[in-house]
């Protein structure tokens, strides 16, 4: 298990953030640790929507399940999350 | 004996180029300092600098200028503008005073440079003259700051800002090493004499001029025209090397060096004067809004520079025209909700009666950025501090060394590349052009978020990232301007 820095940009967000997460983590993990750093900090939350993940220029997210170090994510590749 | 007037022996004595024996000219001057390598030295000669000037003249003037600046300080000390003074306008200048003096001396440094390696008589004589202004320029403008250390040990970053490693000076560091330290000196003056200093030292040493006497600080008001008018002066030394240019086949360098610079300097003046003047100065001092005294002051006279000289306006004006009313709303609440990174204590200036005004300059902005402070402002009405600033760092621009920011749900977006396996992050298409043009030159910049990356910032958290960066070491890191007592109007109770 490594630590995959990325640059995440939450959809409503002004700025792109870093957020660090293991390879192993799924897409829900990710989604999880980014609502840390984004939701009620500059963003309010949508109780009952879940956070999707996608790869810049993708238009589908993600699997839930999927892992980072599977979607082939690497190191400051930039995500983009949205409520679903 | 009676002296010769300057026009009579003017163009002799400053006609210095001769045609080497000892020495070929690649040695006398060297391409990758002196640039234009194919143009023949003769060529240069007809250089014709538009404001001449003779040593005894240059003196007798900046004697009186000086003189003028100190003498308005000296009689304000007694004033006590510093505890007179709003919170916001206190913020503007000791944004200013941190990044801006020390960049006079390596301006300095630059214009040396021209005096040396400048193939071009009159542009080596201009650059004589420019290199004293900028002296002048660090010395006075860290001079009038020195002052108020004991009143707020702040303002000692006008000193100690370029010894540290903290992410605005890495910003304003990495403009002018780029733009000013590192090319040739045809190049430079290109970059930083027209596109820099006629472009855009207007916004900062007029616009900010006005607001500072608006906010009643006359001494900072003053010395900032002081070096104004050195700057419209030696700004000059640019124009004619442009003329040359285009004359002499380097049409697509000229405009290309152009676009490069137009942009950096645009993207710091958005932090530098674009946060101060919409943000900082207090409402009943606004001279104009941001978007206005660019429109203004900059773009129709920039516009106009370019046209004069054949050249055309940068490829990305459109999208530069839009980044009016976008880029520094962005950095400020940036620069807001990381304010313990900061040199100066930001202002807010999100009041209610702020944000109409914001909302009529800038249609949107509640529904946009808006939505944005509405969170932070929430969290700060019901106590959640800690809720105010992110657990994490921003991504960081590899051209600008600026946060990569945009408008929420419409401009904000990530633009990378992959080059040599890195993954790159840019704050715009532009800065992404940028960086194609020369690869080589920007991939190795280390912004604060490589080198926290990289392991350089130990312990790596939050205590070890604001001392790295200076906070906590030259003072300690920084806070609302006002205590927070803007926010008291949302509060619960006060909605009651």
């Amino acid at each position: 298990m490594a630590t995959v820095p990325l640059a995440i940009l939450f959809e409503g967000d002004f700025v792109l953030k870093l957020l660090p997460v293991e390879s192993e983590d799924t897409m829900d993990v990710l989604a999880e640790k980014a609502r840390t750093v984004t939701i009620g900090v500059h963003i309010a939350d949508q109780p009952g929507k879940a956070i999707r993940v996608r790869k810049e220029g993708n238009e589908e997210p993600y699997p839930r399940d999927m892992t980072v170090e599977t979607a082939g994510l690497t190191p400051m590749d930039g995500v983009n999350l949205y409520f679903e | 004996m009676a002296l010769l007037e300057r026009s009579e022996w003017y163009d002799y004595t400053r006609m210095t180029n001769w045609t080497p024996k000892f020495v070929s000219e690649e040695e006398v001057f060297p391409a990758m300092h002196s640039g234009m390598a194919d143009v023949p030295l003769s060529v240069f000669d007809s250089y014709d600098e538009p404001y001449k000037i003779s040593y005894r003249e240059y003196v007798d003037v900046q004697r009186q200028k000086d003189a003028g600046a100190y003498s308005v300080k000296a009689a304000l000390e007694r004033a006590d503008m510093y505890n007179r003074a709003s919170p916001g306008w206190i913020s503007a200048a000791k944004l200013h005073y941190g990044g801006v003096p020390v960049v006079e001396y390596h301006a300095s440094l630059m214009e040396s440079r021209f005096v040396r390696f400048a193939k071009a008589p009159g542009m080596r004589n201009m650059g004589c003259f420019g290199a004293m202004d900028e002296n002048r320029h660090a010395q006075i403008q860290l001079a009038f700051p020195h002052e108020y250390i004991d009143k707020d040990r702040q303002f000692d970053w006008a000193t100690q800002g370029y010894r540290t490693q903290n992410w605005g000076i890495l910003a304003a560091r990495n403009l002018s090493d780029d733009m000013m330290m590192t090319r040739d000196v045809v190049q430079t003056a290109i970059m930083l004499n027209f596109a820099f200093e006629t472009g855009f030292t207007n916004l900062q040493f007029i616009g900010l001029s006005a607001d500072a006497a608006n906010a009643g600080d006359y001494s900072f008001a003053k010395m900032i025209q002081s070096v104004q008018s050195d700057e419209a002066r030696h700004a000059q030394l640019g124009t004619p090397l442009l003329k040359l240019m285009m004359e002499n086949g380097h049409e697509a360098e000229a405009q290309r060096m152009v676009d490069i610079s137009f942009w950096r300097t645009w993207r710091l003046f958005a932090v530098l004067s674009g946060i101060p003047m919409d943000y900082y100065v207090p409402l009943e001092h606004r001279e104009n809004s941001w978007k206005e005294f660019m429109e203004e002051w900059i773009i129709e006279q920039f516009e106009r520079n370019l046209r004069d000289l054949g050249l055309q306006r940068p490829w990305y004006w459109d999208y530069f025209l839009e980044d009016l009313s976008e880029e520094h709303h962005g950095q400020h609440i940036g620069t807001y909700s990381w304010r313990p990174t900061l040199w100066w204590n930001p202002t807010a200036g999100v009041s209610k009666n702020e944000r109409e005004w914001l909302e009529e300059k800038y249609p949107g902005w509640n529904d946009t950025f808006g939505k944005a402070w509405d969170v932070v402002i929430d969290n700060m009405a019901n106590g959640r501090m800690e809720q105010t600033v992110p657990g994490t760092l921003p991504v960081i621009c590899k051209v600008s060394n600026l946060p990569v920011v945009g408008i929420p749900f419409k401009t904000a977006k990530i633009e990378q590349i992959t080059y040599k396996g890195e993954n790159i992050q840019f704050g715009s298409i532009v800065d992404k052009w940028i960086f194609e043009q020369d690869p080589e030159r920007y991939c190795r910049t280390q912004t604060i978020v490589d080198r926290f990356l990289a392991g350089k910032v130990q312990p790596a958290d939050l205590g070890g990232a604001l001392q790295y960066m200076g906070l906590g070491v030259v003072t300690d890191p920084a806070d609302d301007s006002m205590g927070y007592s803007w926010v008291d109007e949302y509060r619960p109770a006060a909605a009651e």
